[in-house]
């Protein structure tokens, strides 16, 4: 993975941000936390309403067509950003813990929104009537919130990976 | 007290030594904080397209507002609170620093953005609630608050890139990071990092 990160800091793409690091690097930066507030703006607004704790006068369906395309627009801006970070600083995004962690976090919360998006389309009555008041359902609304807030402190500690000890691969340089 | 003095005595404190002395409470503040801001932007940006006309037109704004503000402000506490901690660890700096006064400012001017809401278009309310969009005072203050809000955020980043940490010049002190939380395993090998972490 050093030599794939190392590699990729020779690239084309990765050297004209380099160049440009003084104000690139903190721009893209800032569309990713701009992503990132309407990502968990989104999954806070569908996950209340799945927890009855906000938009009870709209239907699980409308909530989710009013911030679904949101969330999807706004991940897909994380990717693009994300790519960019991770081609203008290869290794020190690609050399981290918490970078492959976040990577899986990720996934899983990705997934989830997906299953949950697709589902809802197909059963829209279970999910209205009968899924929604279940605790289990309530419990996975939760927990989806909990991975996106890990998402978020995995990403800011990629610039702290020594936090993780001998688990962080920058420390064993 | 003049202000300098103060400021040295909040970087004194016990809690802001506290906190230079941890591997891990700064980046976990700073998570923290960033947390927060995605709160605190993602909701607001639900209202000021609300009041633009541009999601959630066909629900009532106050309901759209009653749902969210209470998330929106518990949210700002959180920030406040984990801003107002970094900010005593390495206060004198972070007091002259261009971009965070600039923040500090912006975060004044959408406070007075905000009155100048309920002041114009938050007084008519019941004439435009249902509305797809609010009269154009409410669609300026959101505007507004859109451009600050971003602005904030941009002036946020540059804050990290523009300051160092006095605790993070120093390598990091051996044994307080994730491997004590782990029982038994061997001495790690000491990373060094001289720059701060945004620095590279």
């Amino acid at each position: 993975m050093k030599q794939f990160a190392k590699w990729l800091s020779t690239t084309f793409l990765s050297v004209l941000i380099q160049r440009h690091n003084s104000w690139v690097i903190p721009t893209i930066q800032t569309i990713h936390i701009v992503g990132i507030g309407v990502v968990l703006g989104s999954v806070l607004m569908i996950d209340l309403r799945v927890l009855g704790w906000a938009g009870m006068d709209q239907t699980l369906r409308q909530t989710t067509t009013r911030f679904g395309p949101w969330l999807t627009a706004a991940l897909y801006v994380q990717l693009a950003t994300g790519v960019l970070m991770v081609i203008g600083e290869p290794v020190r995004e690609l050399v981290t813990f918490s970078f492959w962690l976040k990577m899986f976090f990720v996934g899983v919360g990705t997934l989830f929104a997906a299953i949950f998006q697709i589902t809802l389309r197909k059963h829209e009555r279970k999910w209205e009537e009968t899924l929604v008041n279940r605790g289990s359902i309530k419990w996975l609304a939760v927990f989806t919130l909990l991975i996106w807030v890990c998402i978020i402190i995995l990403g800011r500690l990629i610039a702290y990976d020594h936090v993780w000890g001998s688990w962080s691969p920058a420390t064993k340089a | 007290m003049d202000i300098v003095a103060f400021l040295k005595s909040l970087e004194a404190s016990g809690i802001a030594t506290r906190i230079r002395d941890s591997l891990w409470l700064f980046p976990l503040i700073e998570s923290t904080h960033v947390i927060g801001l995605a709160l605190v932007f993602g909701t607001i940006v639900i209202i000021d397209l609300r009041l633009l006309g541009i999601a959630s037109t066909q629900r009532s704004f106050k309901r759209v507002a009653s749902d969210i503000l209470k998330w929106t402000w518990a949210a700002f506490a959180l920030t406040a609170l984990t801003g107002t901690l970094m900010f005593i660890t390495n206060a004198l700096v972070y007091y002259h620093n261009f971009f965070f006064r600039t923040k500090m400012l912006l975060l004044v001017l959408s406070g007075i953005n905000m009155v100048i809401f309920e002041l114009t278009a938050g007084r008519t309310i019941h004439n435009w609630d249902k509305a797809s969009s609010a009269p154009s005072a409410g669609k300026a203050v959101a505007a507004a608050s859109l451009v600050m809000w971003i602005s904030i955020i941009v002036m946020g980043r540059l804050i990290g890139f523009t300051t160092t940490r006095a605790a993070v010049l120093a390598p990091p002190p051996a044994g307080v990071n994730f491997d004590d939380f782990l029982q038994g395993t061997p001495e790690k090998s000491g990373g060094t990092t001289p720059v701060h972490p945004d620095k590279k």
